[in-house]
């Protein structure tokens, strides 16, 4: 199959499955059990006060209706406003979702890019001391209970010595001084993103490094690398040239899985530093029936998680000539 | 290995410049900012639509009410107004005077925004604000500074909840609500309108809101109290600026107290911070009280809890002086009544207390003996012939029946761990007189569907973390009226004589007399026992003192409209 073909019935499929996604997002949060008006425990609001507010939402009418406005809204990229901050959905996200991006996918190609790069010596060195610490490394590095290492890095690099701001994405004091040229509140971004990014960085490396470690030795079984040795090649170049490219596919498909999440953010890191991002807003909205915030937030990472996979897919005939479409 | 050294020249620049930034701004702090840790960000800053505790702290110190409570005596004193409410029971109407005020554009505050105000919220009947001011009939503004409220009928909560309302600005809704007229959902326009600037007329203005990151708080220098004595306190703010930040987790907002990044974290401290707070010099630790009330409730509507002798029983056995000792670590108060002890003008400290002063074994012989009163009988009784505490089993009911399994709800540990804690403490002593009870955690928004809306449940354990100082929730609590989806009579409580003292207290404005009807009610309830009351956790706070000083304590802690007038900077002389 051409990959035109390909690309096309892929994008059917998409389609299908988004709007199986966009029906199972509405049900799900029709049906848990409180909505929002029920959740507000303020004794000066009447039972009165709160059919009043639902019909005002919009929560009165039947559920097939609901689901007609919703995707009729949807089609017309109306995706309403939240409850609670009574904003539009969209800007809330847009105004949360760089920041995310600029923390998160950072870590994910910093993680995957320094994990493929030791996977691939541990394997080369494997039975060896390098290969045993950082087999072990990773493997401790990758268990780690995330909010754990994010408070250690915040007492000792924030508290104790003092090199790094505690939390958050900036300091007021710089943004509101307005002699506080460009390059400055760059590096004071940069100055508060070292904390998060390094425990993200910490938990996700081991990952990629165990990934690309066990590839990597599966490809080195290879016959033709067995070949390229008889060639006479060398060691650097086949481990890099030949070995490293085939072994590193399972790893491609991991980061752009990963990359594709990293849209929804980590509400544990984010609450703990602060940081002002997507994943704190879902976990917000999720728990309090915020439906509008959370479903244009998950269908968002719908989007995204179901266009990187075919994009993968992609990326996978154009790295291995073996895969045809 | 040219790559390779300029690589690392890169890297060694970015450290380098990193390492420069952080050691140019390491100390830099500014004095002038009274800086404070808040627990979330504020959702909003459109008064109609703020309901989270955040976005209130915020908007209370920039939208001010006619009358608020004094700090130390919790009586309501002057605050917009300049004297007293004049009431005239033969016409049923309330005077009110205005001080000379501005708005923060500098515009003069007239007794046209309080009409204003008052219409605004009857005709988009805006949630938690109508139900004060729904009876208000007609609103005469003789001038300027009059403002002349004419009620359908005697209402105690107008003093109490109407004239403590916020005032907003005609110029800045006038516009807005004319707008949200034309909607289809007038109200939900009205919600839904983004307010960048708020204009109020209390001490601060917001100067800038950086999403997600500070909001920052300027002194308003139209502000009527500004070097006034109100409340027998010379008022400032003694501060020019006030700057926001959120900490996410109270581990960070302490640390960030002790490295001196934050003044104030206005968000209780939990019991485990305070050893280790305390031996910083720099920071002072309140020990505040709360109007608030954490109780066991029990669903009368059904058996087995329809039966007063079996929640009395279980009052006497549920032992709040081991859960504010254990769970609580010592930082709470037993509760008696539906009341909190520090609303002193309203609590009525003549109510049963059951339980009190009695160690275990005698708790459980008393339940014991209420409940044999009654007509219960067991396979295996609590209390043996002997009069020896045994292990019960079996208990049956009057009729003769075996006592269903009790379930008591209580949300999730994570979300308070002490109500679950004491779930499962209630659940084993429940046990030990022969009664089958699971505690059983769940979802904060599934336990409220199926107490309040569903009305399926055995028990279960709520709190109110901020209750209103007037006492008309009691009314709300447990009047019949209330018995209904979505009502807050969640235990289905049916007294008609309650319910005639209920409505009698709420018309009575004659606050001795209203006290009466109160006290009375406290009572009632408590010898019915439709919630029994456990504890009220206390409220810790923590400051630093090396910067400002001149916190307010009042009842629900220093974090008050009074600590932010009146806190100056250490080594300030004048305003």
């Amino acid at each position: 199959m051409e990959v035109r073909k390909f690309v096309l019935k892929r994008f059917v499929e998409i389609f299908i499955i988004f709007f199986v996604i966009l029906t199972v997002l509405f049900l799900l949060f029709r049906l848990a059990p409180g909505d929002p008006v029920t959740r507000m425990v303020d004794p000066t609001l009447t039972p009165e006060d709160s059919q009043h507010l639902i019909a005002q939402l919009g929560l009165d009418q039947p559920m097939g209706l609901q689901y007609l406005y919703y995707i009729k809204n949807f089609l017309t990229g109306n995706f309403g406003n939240s409850f609670h901050y009574g904003e539009t959905v969209s800007s809330i996200i847009w105004s949360r979702l760089p920041n995310t991006i600029i923390l998160f996918t950072t870590s994910i190609l910093l993680s995957a890019f320094v994990g493929v790069f030791l996977g691939k010596i541990a394997s080369w060195k494997k039975g060896t001391k390098t290969d045993t610490w950082m087999t072990l490394g990773a493997l401790v590095c990758h268990t780690l209970f995330l909010p754990w290492l994010a408070m250690l890095m915040i007492w000792i690099f924030g508290f104790k010595i003092g090199w790094f701001p505690l939390n958050g994405m900036i300091s007021p004091e710089i943004w509101m001084d307005p002699s506080s040229g460009v390059w400055l509140k760059i590096l004071d971004v940069l100055h508060h993103m070292v904390l998060p990014l390094a425990t993200l960085f910490s938990i996700h490396f081991g990952s990629y490094l165990l990934l690309m470690r066990s590839s990597m030795l599966d490809t080195l079984k290879e016959d033709y690398i067995l070949t390229a040795r008889a060639k006479g090649l060398e060691e650097k170049t086949i481990r890099n040239k030949h070995a490293a490219p085939n072994a590193a596919l399972p790893v491609v498909t991991s980061v752009g899985i990963s990359l594709a999440f990293s849209l929804s953010g980590g509400a544990l890191t984010e609450t703990v530093f602060s940081w002002p991002g997507i994943g704190r807003e879902l976990v917000f909205a999720v728990s309090n029936s915020d439906y509008p915030l959370a479903q244009a937030s998950f269908l968002l990472i719908a989007t995204v998680v179901l266009i990187s996979n075919l994009v993968v897919d992609v990326l996978y005939a154009y790295l291995d000539p073996r895969i045809t479409y | 290995m040219k790559k390779l050294l300029s690589g690392s020249a890169w890297t060694a620049v970015i450290v380098a410049g990193l390492l420069l930034f952080v050691l140019s701004c390491g100390d830099k702090k500014d004095a002038r900012f009274l800086k404070v840790g808040l627990p979330e960000e504020p959702k909003t800053f459109n008064i109609w639509l703020a309901s989270d505790a955040n976005s209130k702290k915020i908007l209370d110190l920039i939208y001010q009410p006619l009358y608020l409570r004094d700090p130390e005596t919790l009586d309501l004193i002057p605050w917009l107004a300049s004297g007293e409410p004049q009431y005239d029971p033969a016409t049923i109407s309330c005077t009110v005077r205005l001080k000379p005020a501005k708005w923060s554009d500098g515009s003069d505050l007239t007794s046209a925004d309080v009409a204003f105000t008052a219409s605004l919220i009857k005709e988009f009947r805006v949630p938690r604000y109508y139900s004060a001011w729904k009876f208000i009939k007609k609103i005469e503004t003789p001038d300027n500074r009059t403002v002349r409220f004419y009620l359908e009928e005697p209402k105690a909560i107008f003093l109490t909840r109407t004239l403590t309302s916020s005032i907003v600005s005609k110029k800045e809704w006038a516009d807005i609500s004319q707008g949200a007229r034309t909607q289809q959902k007038p109200l939900k326009a009205l919600i839904n309108h983004k307010v960048e600037k708020p204009m109020g007329c209390g001490p601060f203005v917001l100067e800038k809101w950086g999403r997600g990151t500070y909001i920052h708080l300027q002194k308003n220098r139209y502000f009527f109290g500004l070097h006034q004595e109100i409340g027998g306190r010379v008022l400032g703010p003694y501060v020019n600026d006030l700057l926001f930040k959120v900490y996410g987790t109270a581990d960070v907002a302490v640390l960030a107290l002790k490295k001196g990044d934050i003044d104030l974290f206005w968000w209780g401290i939990q019991p485990g911070y305070i050893d280790n707070l305390k031996q910083d010099r720099n920071i002072k630790i309140f020990y505040g009280k709360k109007s608030a009330l954490y109780f066991l409730g029990f669903n009368l509507r059904t058996l087995p809890f329809s039966d007063v002798n079996l929640r009395k029983a279980v009052a006497v056995l549920v032992d709040k002086e081991f859960i504010i000792s254990r769970i609580l670590q010592e930082y709470g108060t037993r509760m008696d009544s539906i009341i909190p002890s520090g609303n002193r003008y309203w609590f009525c400290p003549d109510v049963s207390r059951y339980g009190d002063g009695i160690d275990r074994n005698q708790r459980i012989k008393e339940a014991y003996h209420i409940l044999q009163t009654a007509g219960y009988t067991w396979e295996v009784p609590p209390v043996d012939e002997g009069g020896r505490v045994v292990p019960g089993k079996g208990i049956r009911m009057p009729d003769g029946q075996p006592m269903k399994k009790i379930t008591i709800l209580t949300p999730p540990a994570d979300y308070d761990p002490h109500r679950a804690m004491s779930g499962m403490m209630i659940q084993e002593w429940l046990k030990v007189l022969g009664i089958t009870a699971a505690s059983r955690p769940m979802a904060f928004g599934a336990l409220l569907e199926q107490v309040k809306g569903r009305h399926e449940f055995d028990a279960f354990i709520l709190g109110y973390g901020r209750l209103s100082m007037d006492p008309d929730y009691l009314r709300n609590f447990f009047h019949s009226a209330n018995d209904k989806e979505r009502g807050w009579n969640m235990s289905g409580y049916n007294n008609p004589e309650f319910d005639r003292i209920a409505e009698k207290s709420a018309s009575e404005m004659n606050p001795e007399l209203r006290q009466k009807l109160i006290h009375e009610m406290q009572k009632i309830i408590m010898a019915d026992v439709p919630y029994l009351p456990i504890y009220n956790p206390a409220l810790l706070e923590a400051v630093r003192t090396d910067t400002f000083s001149g916190w307010v304590e009042t009842l629900d802690g220093i974090g008050n409209i009074w600590s932010y007038c009146l806190v100056r900077q250490n080594d300030a002389t004048s305003p």
